[in-house]
Protein backbone atom coordinates (compact mmCIF):
# COMPACT_ATOMS: atom_id res chain seq x y z
CA UNK A 1 0.00 0.00 0.00
CA UNK A 2 0.89 3.84 -0.35
CA UNK A 3 2.24 5.47 2.44
CA UNK A 4 1.73 9.11 2.58
CA UNK A 5 4.25 11.75 3.31
CA UNK A 6 6.45 9.97 6.10
CA UNK A 7 8.92 9.65 4.49
CA UNK A 8 9.38 5.94 4.20
CA UNK A 9 10.70 4.10 1.25
CA UNK A 10 7.72 2.47 0.26
CA UNK A 11 5.90 5.10 -1.13
CA UNK A 12 4.29 4.57 -4.40
CA UNK A 13 5.73 6.54 -6.92
CA UNK A 14 3.62 9.36 -9.11
CA UNK A 15 3.65 7.40 -12.58
CA UNK A 16 2.11 4.50 -10.65
CA UNK A 17 -0.72 6.59 -9.08
CA UNK A 18 -1.16 8.36 -12.68
CA UNK A 19 -1.59 5.22 -14.33
CA UNK A 20 -4.70 4.06 -11.48
CA UNK A 21 -6.25 7.87 -11.49
CA UNK A 22 -6.33 6.73 -15.82
CA UNK A 23 -7.96 3.50 -15.32
CA UNK A 24 -10.56 5.75 -12.59
CA UNK A 25 -8.89 4.87 -9.53
CA UNK A 26 -10.50 7.31 -6.96
CA UNK A 27 -7.81 6.26 -4.19
CA UNK A 28 -5.09 6.92 -6.45
CA UNK A 29 -6.34 10.37 -6.98
CA UNK A 30 -6.91 10.59 -3.52
CA UNK A 31 -3.00 10.01 -2.45
CA UNK A 32 -1.94 11.94 -5.43
CA UNK A 33 -4.05 14.66 -3.46
CA UNK A 34 -3.02 13.65 -0.34
CA UNK A 35 1.01 13.92 -1.28
CA UNK A 36 0.36 17.62 -3.11
CA UNK A 37 -2.09 19.34 -2.43
CA UNK A 38 -0.97 20.89 0.44
CA UNK A 39 1.50 22.26 -1.80
CA UNK A 40 -0.57 23.77 -4.28
CA UNK A 41 -3.11 25.08 -1.94
CA UNK A 42 0.02 26.76 0.14
CA UNK A 43 0.74 28.35 -3.10
CA UNK A 44 -2.48 29.64 -3.82
CA UNK A 45 -2.96 30.87 -0.25
CA UNK A 46 0.24 32.65 -0.58
CA UNK A 47 -0.64 34.61 -3.62
CA UNK A 48 -4.71 35.18 -2.78
CA UNK A 49 -4.06 35.93 0.76
CA UNK A 50 -7.34 34.01 1.41
CA UNK A 51 -8.31 30.50 2.38
CA UNK A 52 -11.65 30.16 0.41
CA UNK A 53 -10.34 31.14 -3.20
CA UNK A 54 -7.62 28.71 -2.66
CA UNK A 55 -9.27 26.11 -1.72
CA UNK A 56 -11.19 26.35 -5.05
CA UNK A 57 -7.89 26.69 -7.26
CA UNK A 58 -6.43 23.39 -5.46
CA UNK A 59 -9.99 21.67 -6.12
CA UNK A 60 -10.05 22.76 -9.92
CA UNK A 61 -6.30 21.61 -10.46
CA UNK A 62 -7.07 18.15 -8.92
CA UNK A 63 -10.34 17.89 -11.06
CA UNK A 64 -8.04 18.87 -13.76
CA UNK A 65 -5.94 16.38 -13.30
CA UNK A 66 -8.61 13.43 -12.48
CA UNK A 67 -9.97 14.82 -16.35
CA UNK A 68 -6.40 14.99 -17.99
CA UNK A 69 -4.22 12.12 -16.62
CA UNK A 70 -4.14 10.07 -19.96
CA UNK A 71 -2.10 12.82 -21.52
CA UNK A 72 -0.01 13.60 -18.62
CA UNK A 73 3.42 11.88 -20.11
CA UNK A 74 6.13 11.43 -16.65
CA UNK A 75 8.94 10.66 -19.62
CA UNK A 76 8.55 14.40 -20.33
CA UNK A 77 7.48 16.18 -17.34
CA UNK A 78 7.18 16.45 -13.72
CA UNK A 79 3.32 16.02 -11.86
CA UNK A 80 4.82 17.88 -9.33
CA UNK A 81 6.56 20.10 -11.14
CA UNK A 82 3.13 20.87 -13.16
CA UNK A 83 0.48 20.88 -10.30
CA UNK A 84 3.33 23.63 -8.94
CA UNK A 85 3.13 26.08 -12.28
CA UNK A 86 -0.90 25.57 -12.35
CA UNK A 87 -1.07 26.66 -9.08
CA UNK A 88 0.78 29.74 -9.20
CA UNK A 89 -0.58 30.47 -12.94
CA UNK A 90 -4.56 30.20 -11.71
CA UNK A 91 -4.30 31.81 -8.79
CA UNK A 92 -2.21 34.99 -10.67
CA UNK A 93 -5.13 34.71 -12.85
CA UNK A 94 -8.00 35.09 -9.96
CA UNK A 95 -5.53 38.09 -8.78
CA UNK A 96 -5.03 39.59 -11.46
CA UNK A 97 -8.94 39.33 -12.03
CA UNK A 98 -10.04 40.60 -8.80
CA UNK A 99 -7.23 43.31 -9.50
CA UNK A 100 -9.34 44.29 -12.39
CA UNK A 101 -6.09 45.19 -14.62
CA UNK A 102 -7.95 45.19 -17.57
CA UNK A 103 -5.41 43.55 -19.33
CA UNK A 104 -5.28 40.81 -21.12
CA UNK A 105 -4.47 37.44 -18.81
CA UNK A 106 -0.81 36.71 -19.72
CA UNK A 107 -0.90 33.15 -18.03
CA UNK A 108 -4.20 32.27 -19.40
CA UNK A 109 -2.46 29.66 -21.49
CA UNK A 110 -1.24 27.45 -18.71
CA UNK A 111 0.99 25.04 -19.86
CA UNK A 112 -0.19 21.53 -20.75
CA UNK A 113 0.52 19.09 -18.24
CA UNK A 114 3.50 17.59 -20.78
CA UNK A 115 4.75 21.09 -21.13
CA UNK A 116 6.70 21.76 -17.69
CA UNK A 117 10.11 19.67 -17.93
CA UNK A 118 11.81 18.87 -15.05
CA UNK A 119 13.19 15.84 -12.62
CA UNK A 120 11.50 17.80 -9.89
CA UNK A 121 11.73 14.97 -7.15
CA UNK A 122 9.62 15.73 -4.64
CA UNK A 123 7.15 12.75 -4.40
CA UNK A 124 8.66 11.44 -1.36
CA UNK A 125 8.40 13.37 1.52
CA UNK A 126 12.35 13.11 2.13
CA UNK A 127 13.14 14.61 -0.98
CA UNK A 128 10.54 17.29 -0.38
CA UNK A 129 11.65 18.24 2.41
CA UNK A 130 15.26 18.15 1.15
CA UNK A 131 13.93 20.96 -2.01
CA UNK A 132 12.06 22.64 0.11
CA UNK A 133 15.49 23.22 2.22
CA UNK A 134 17.42 24.27 -0.97
CA UNK A 135 15.04 26.33 -2.50
CA UNK A 136 14.69 28.35 0.93
CA UNK A 137 18.29 28.23 1.30
CA UNK A 138 18.92 29.59 -2.12
CA UNK A 139 16.59 32.56 -1.23
CA UNK A 140 17.80 33.44 1.66
CA UNK A 141 21.38 33.71 0.16
CA UNK A 142 19.98 36.49 -2.14
CA UNK A 143 20.44 39.71 -1.62
CA UNK A 144 16.81 41.69 -0.19
CA UNK A 145 16.19 43.92 -3.07
CA UNK A 146 17.18 40.96 -5.00
CA UNK A 147 14.57 38.40 -3.20
CA UNK A 148 12.01 41.18 -2.58
CA UNK A 149 11.90 42.01 -7.06
CA UNK A 150 11.33 38.15 -7.49
CA UNK A 151 8.48 37.21 -4.67
CA UNK A 152 6.98 40.30 -6.28
CA UNK A 153 7.25 38.57 -9.93
CA UNK A 154 6.13 35.01 -8.54
CA UNK A 155 3.92 35.47 -5.94
CA UNK A 156 1.97 38.69 -7.52
CA UNK A 157 2.54 37.98 -10.95
CA UNK A 158 4.12 41.48 -11.63
CA UNK A 159 5.98 42.53 -14.84
CA UNK A 160 9.24 44.81 -14.93
CA UNK A 161 7.36 47.79 -15.02
CA UNK A 162 4.85 47.00 -12.51
CA UNK A 163 7.53 46.20 -10.28
CA UNK A 164 9.67 49.05 -10.40
CA UNK A 165 6.81 51.02 -10.23
CA UNK A 166 5.82 49.40 -6.87
CA UNK A 167 9.44 49.70 -5.57
CA UNK A 168 10.13 53.15 -7.04
CA UNK A 169 13.37 51.93 -8.43
CA UNK A 170 14.50 52.36 -12.25
CA UNK A 171 12.98 49.87 -14.72
CA UNK A 172 16.47 49.08 -15.71
CA UNK A 173 17.74 48.19 -12.01
CA UNK A 174 14.76 46.20 -11.49
CA UNK A 175 15.55 44.18 -14.74
CA UNK A 176 19.21 43.71 -13.48
CA UNK A 177 17.75 42.59 -9.94
CA UNK A 178 15.24 39.83 -11.54
CA UNK A 179 17.98 38.70 -14.15
CA UNK A 180 20.58 37.69 -11.56
CA UNK A 181 18.48 36.83 -9.07
CA UNK A 182 17.57 33.81 -11.24
CA UNK A 183 21.25 33.50 -12.39
CA UNK A 184 21.88 32.50 -9.25
CA UNK A 185 18.85 30.53 -8.12
CA UNK A 186 19.78 28.41 -11.17
CA UNK A 187 22.89 28.22 -10.24
CA UNK A 188 22.42 27.36 -6.41
CA UNK A 189 19.45 24.85 -7.18
CA UNK A 190 21.19 23.12 -10.60
CA UNK A 191 23.20 20.04 -9.00
CA UNK B 1 15.84 38.99 -31.04
CA UNK B 2 15.69 37.61 -34.90
CA UNK B 3 17.50 34.01 -33.44
CA UNK B 4 17.35 32.10 -30.08
CA UNK B 5 17.54 34.12 -27.21
CA UNK B 6 21.05 33.68 -25.76
CA UNK B 7 20.68 33.02 -21.54
CA UNK B 8 18.34 30.34 -20.20
CA UNK B 9 17.34 33.47 -18.06
CA UNK B 10 15.55 34.90 -20.83
CA UNK B 11 13.04 32.05 -20.89
CA UNK B 12 12.77 32.16 -16.90
CA UNK B 13 11.62 35.53 -17.23
CA UNK B 14 9.24 34.67 -20.11
CA UNK B 15 7.50 31.74 -17.58
CA UNK B 16 7.89 34.24 -14.80
CA UNK B 17 5.73 36.60 -16.89
CA UNK B 18 8.27 39.24 -16.26
CA UNK B 19 8.85 40.22 -19.55
CA UNK B 20 6.40 42.98 -21.94
CA UNK B 21 6.05 44.92 -24.55
CA UNK B 22 8.99 44.18 -27.37
CA UNK B 23 10.61 41.82 -25.72
CA UNK B 24 7.30 40.01 -25.03
CA UNK B 25 6.45 40.13 -28.61
CA UNK B 26 10.18 39.07 -30.22
CA UNK B 27 10.15 36.01 -27.91
CA UNK B 28 7.26 34.92 -28.37
CA UNK B 29 6.99 35.37 -32.15
CA UNK B 30 9.80 33.00 -31.93
CA UNK B 31 8.83 30.52 -29.71
CA UNK B 32 5.37 29.60 -31.92
CA UNK B 33 8.23 28.26 -34.57
CA UNK B 34 10.78 27.30 -32.87
CA UNK B 35 11.15 23.55 -30.97
CA UNK B 36 14.19 24.02 -29.01
CA UNK B 37 13.21 27.28 -27.37
CA UNK B 38 9.34 25.74 -26.33
CA UNK B 39 11.62 22.91 -24.49
CA UNK B 40 13.87 25.30 -22.79
CA UNK B 41 10.81 27.14 -22.19
CA UNK B 42 9.40 23.83 -20.45
CA UNK B 43 12.43 23.70 -18.08
CA UNK B 44 12.55 27.15 -17.27
CA UNK B 45 8.78 26.27 -16.21
CA UNK B 46 9.84 23.03 -14.04
CA UNK B 47 12.80 25.61 -13.05
CA UNK B 48 10.56 28.15 -11.37
CA UNK B 49 7.86 26.01 -10.03
CA UNK B 50 10.86 25.12 -7.14
CA UNK B 51 10.00 29.13 -6.13
CA UNK B 52 6.59 27.62 -4.89
CA UNK B 53 8.56 25.22 -2.25
CA UNK B 54 9.89 28.13 -0.13
CA UNK B 55 5.70 28.66 0.66
CA UNK B 56 5.71 27.38 4.40
CA UNK B 57 3.08 24.35 3.98
CA UNK B 58 -0.24 24.57 5.38
CA UNK B 59 -3.13 21.59 6.37
CA UNK B 60 -5.51 21.90 3.55
CA UNK B 61 -9.42 21.39 5.11
CA UNK B 62 -10.48 18.49 4.94
CA UNK B 63 -13.76 19.41 3.16
CA UNK B 64 -11.78 20.16 0.03
CA UNK B 65 -10.98 16.58 -0.83
CA UNK B 66 -14.87 15.63 -0.81
CA UNK B 67 -15.75 18.44 -3.02
CA UNK B 68 -13.19 17.22 -5.14
CA UNK B 69 -14.38 13.56 -5.18
CA UNK B 70 -18.14 14.67 -5.68
CA UNK B 71 -17.01 16.05 -8.64
CA UNK B 72 -15.14 13.44 -9.62
CA UNK B 73 -18.28 11.71 -9.01
CA UNK B 74 -20.32 13.95 -10.98
CA UNK B 75 -18.40 13.80 -13.68
CA UNK B 76 -18.03 10.01 -14.03
CA UNK B 77 -22.11 9.79 -13.65
CA UNK B 78 -22.37 12.09 -16.72
CA UNK B 79 -19.87 9.62 -18.60
CA UNK B 80 -22.34 7.34 -21.17
CA UNK B 81 -21.36 3.96 -20.57
CA UNK B 82 -19.92 3.60 -23.99
CA UNK B 83 -21.47 0.28 -24.56
CA UNK B 84 -25.08 2.13 -25.10
CA UNK B 85 -23.02 4.98 -26.79
CA UNK B 86 -22.60 2.23 -29.34
CA UNK B 87 -25.92 0.83 -29.49
CA UNK B 88 -27.89 3.71 -29.57
CA UNK B 89 -27.09 4.25 -33.31
CA UNK B 90 -28.39 0.44 -34.09
CA UNK B 91 -31.46 1.21 -31.79
CA UNK B 92 -34.97 0.58 -32.99
CA UNK B 93 -37.50 3.07 -30.96
CA UNK B 94 -38.67 0.81 -29.09
CA UNK B 95 -35.13 -0.54 -27.87
CA UNK B 96 -34.04 2.77 -27.35
CA UNK B 97 -36.95 3.50 -25.26
CA UNK B 98 -35.97 0.36 -23.38
CA UNK B 99 -32.34 1.21 -22.86
CA UNK B 100 -33.51 4.95 -21.93
CA UNK B 101 -35.57 3.47 -19.15
CA UNK B 102 -32.23 1.29 -17.71
CA UNK B 103 -29.81 4.29 -18.60
CA UNK B 104 -32.15 6.19 -16.13
CA UNK B 105 -32.41 3.24 -13.79
CA UNK B 106 -28.60 3.13 -13.51
CA UNK B 107 -28.72 6.15 -12.83
CA UNK B 108 -30.52 6.61 -9.68
CA UNK B 109 -28.69 3.57 -8.70
CA UNK B 110 -25.33 5.11 -9.56
CA UNK B 111 -26.39 8.22 -7.92
CA UNK B 112 -27.43 6.30 -4.60
CA UNK B 113 -24.10 4.61 -5.01
CA UNK B 114 -22.13 8.00 -5.04
CA UNK B 115 -22.11 8.83 -2.07
CA UNK B 116 -20.77 5.41 -0.64
CA UNK B 117 -18.43 5.17 -2.99
CA UNK B 118 -16.98 8.56 -2.09
CA UNK B 119 -17.38 7.64 1.82
CA UNK B 120 -15.38 4.19 0.48
CA UNK B 121 -12.50 5.82 -1.21
CA UNK B 122 -11.95 8.52 1.75
CA UNK B 123 -11.69 5.12 3.86
CA UNK B 124 -9.51 3.80 1.79
CA UNK B 125 -7.17 6.81 2.47
CA UNK B 126 -7.95 6.96 5.64
CA UNK B 127 -6.26 3.09 6.01
CA UNK B 128 -3.21 3.66 4.22
CA UNK B 129 -2.08 6.46 6.24
CA UNK B 130 -3.15 4.34 9.25
CA UNK B 131 -0.99 1.61 7.53
CA UNK B 132 2.05 3.79 7.18
CA UNK B 133 1.42 5.44 10.64
CA UNK B 134 1.72 1.15 12.05
CA UNK B 135 4.87 0.83 9.84
CA UNK B 136 6.62 3.58 11.09
CA UNK B 137 5.70 2.31 14.96
CA UNK B 138 6.51 -1.04 13.66
CA UNK B 139 10.15 0.36 12.90
CA UNK B 140 10.25 2.66 15.92
CA UNK B 141 9.65 -0.96 18.01
CA UNK B 142 12.67 -2.38 15.62
CA UNK B 143 15.36 0.54 16.32
CA UNK B 144 14.34 0.27 19.78
CA UNK B 145 14.69 -3.38 20.45
CA UNK B 146 17.24 -4.36 18.17
CA UNK B 147 20.57 -6.16 19.86
CA UNK B 148 23.21 -3.78 18.08
CA UNK B 149 21.28 -0.46 18.51
CA UNK B 150 23.93 2.10 20.13
CA UNK B 151 22.34 3.68 23.28
CA UNK B 152 23.94 7.30 23.87
CA UNK B 153 22.90 9.50 26.75
CA UNK B 154 23.14 13.19 25.57
CA UNK B 155 24.24 15.94 28.66
CA UNK B 156 24.88 19.48 28.67
CA UNK B 157 28.50 19.48 27.09
CA UNK B 158 29.39 21.60 29.58
CA UNK B 159 27.82 19.62 32.14
CA UNK B 160 29.90 16.99 34.46
CA UNK B 161 28.77 13.60 33.82
CA UNK B 162 26.22 12.83 36.69
CA UNK B 163 25.88 9.57 38.27
CA UNK B 164 22.48 7.59 36.96
CA UNK B 165 21.47 3.88 37.39
CA UNK B 166 18.41 2.39 35.89
CA UNK B 167 16.88 -0.67 36.93
CA UNK B 168 14.51 -3.36 34.94
CA UNK B 169 12.64 -5.46 37.34
CA UNK B 170 9.81 -7.88 36.90
CA UNK B 171 9.09 -9.42 40.62
CA UNK B 172 8.98 -13.12 38.70
CA UNK B 173 11.49 -12.74 36.16
CA UNK B 174 14.27 -10.99 37.65
CA UNK B 175 15.96 -7.85 38.02
CA UNK B 176 18.83 -5.96 35.69
CA UNK B 177 20.53 -3.05 37.13
CA UNK B 178 23.24 -0.58 35.37
CA UNK B 179 24.69 2.48 36.83
CA UNK B 180 27.09 5.07 34.87
CA UNK B 181 29.61 7.91 35.87
CA UNK B 182 29.62 6.63 39.41
CA UNK B 183 32.92 8.14 41.00
CA UNK B 184 35.51 5.63 41.93
CA UNK B 185 35.55 4.29 45.64
CA UNK B 186 38.27 4.21 47.95
CA UNK B 187 39.76 0.69 48.98
CA UNK B 188 37.78 -1.67 50.69
CA UNK B 189 34.58 -0.16 49.66
CA UNK B 190 31.81 -1.09 47.61
CA UNK B 191 28.55 -0.30 45.87
CA UNK B 192 25.90 -2.08 46.77
CA UNK B 193 22.25 -2.29 45.04
CA UNK B 194 18.79 -2.64 47.21
CA UNK B 195 15.35 -3.67 46.98
CA UNK B 196 13.29 -2.29 49.05
CA UNK B 197 10.21 -3.95 49.05
CA UNK B 198 6.69 -2.63 49.76
CA UNK B 199 6.71 -4.06 53.28
CA UNK B 200 9.78 -5.06 55.29
CA UNK B 201 13.55 -4.55 55.08
CA UNK B 202 16.06 -3.86 52.35
CA UNK B 203 16.63 -6.80 50.69
CA UNK B 204 20.34 -6.68 49.34
CA UNK B 205 20.80 -7.27 45.61
CA UNK B 206 24.40 -7.62 45.48
CA UNK B 207 27.54 -5.64 45.66
CA UNK B 208 29.26 -4.13 41.93
CA UNK B 209 32.83 -2.24 41.02
CA UNK B 210 32.51 0.39 38.53
CA UNK B 211 35.20 0.45 35.37
CA UNK B 212 37.30 3.36 34.53
CA UNK B 213 34.30 5.44 33.16
CA UNK B 214 32.69 4.77 36.34
CA UNK B 215 30.13 1.96 34.65
CA UNK B 216 28.60 -0.86 36.45
CA UNK B 217 26.09 -3.67 36.45
CA UNK B 218 24.15 -6.56 38.35
CA UNK B 219 22.03 -8.98 35.93
CA UNK B 220 19.53 -11.14 37.47
CA UNK B 221 20.84 -11.50 40.99
CA UNK B 222 19.12 -14.41 43.23
CA UNK B 223 16.22 -12.99 44.84
CA UNK B 224 13.19 -14.01 46.56
CA UNK B 225 10.40 -14.28 44.16
CA UNK B 226 7.47 -12.04 43.42
CA UNK B 227 8.38 -9.17 45.99
CA UNK B 228 6.61 -6.55 45.22
CA UNK B 229 9.48 -3.32 45.18
CA UNK B 230 8.53 0.25 46.11
CA UNK B 231 11.96 1.27 45.35
CA UNK B 232 15.75 0.71 44.78
CA UNK B 233 18.69 2.21 46.35
CA UNK B 234 22.53 1.99 45.80
CA UNK B 235 25.18 2.60 49.59
CA UNK B 236 28.49 2.51 49.55
CA UNK B 237 29.11 -0.04 51.98
CA UNK B 238 32.49 -2.20 53.19
CA UNK B 239 33.69 -4.42 50.82
CA UNK B 240 31.67 -7.68 50.39
CA UNK B 241 29.06 -5.76 51.24
CA UNK B 242 26.65 -5.99 54.45
CA UNK B 243 23.34 -7.48 55.81
CA UNK B 244 21.53 -4.53 55.52
CA UNK B 245 22.37 -0.78 54.33
CA UNK B 246 24.37 1.27 56.62
CA UNK B 247 26.47 3.55 54.56
CA UNK B 248 25.65 6.75 52.08
CA UNK B 249 22.84 6.66 49.85
CA UNK B 250 24.15 7.68 46.38
CA UNK B 251 21.17 6.71 43.93
CA UNK B 252 17.80 6.07 44.89
CA UNK B 253 14.39 5.67 42.76
CA UNK B 254 10.99 5.19 43.57
CA UNK B 255 9.06 2.41 41.48
CA UNK B 256 6.18 4.50 40.24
Amino acid sequence: MPAIGNGSEIEITDLALIRRVVGGDETALAVLYSRYAGMVYSVAKRILGETGAAEEVAQDIFYQLWRTASRFDLARGSLGGWLLVAARNRSIDRLRRRQSRGQPEKHGDEPGIDQVALNLNVETSVARKEMISQVRGALDRLPEEQRKALELAYFEGLTHSEIATRTGDPLGTVKTRLRTALESLRQALNP
Amino acid sequence: MNGHPQFDVDFDLYALGALEGEELQTLESHLESCPECLRRLEEARGRLSRLALSVPPEPVPPEVLERLLGRVHAHRAKQPAPIFAGLWRWATPALALALLLLVVALGLVTARNRDLTRRVTLLQLALTQQETEADRARHVLDVLTAADTVKVTLVPASARPVPQGKAFYHAKKGLLFYAANLPALPTGRTYQLWLVPAEGKPISAGVFQTDAQGNGSILLPPLPPGVTAKAFAVTVEPAGGVPQPTGQKVLIGLVS
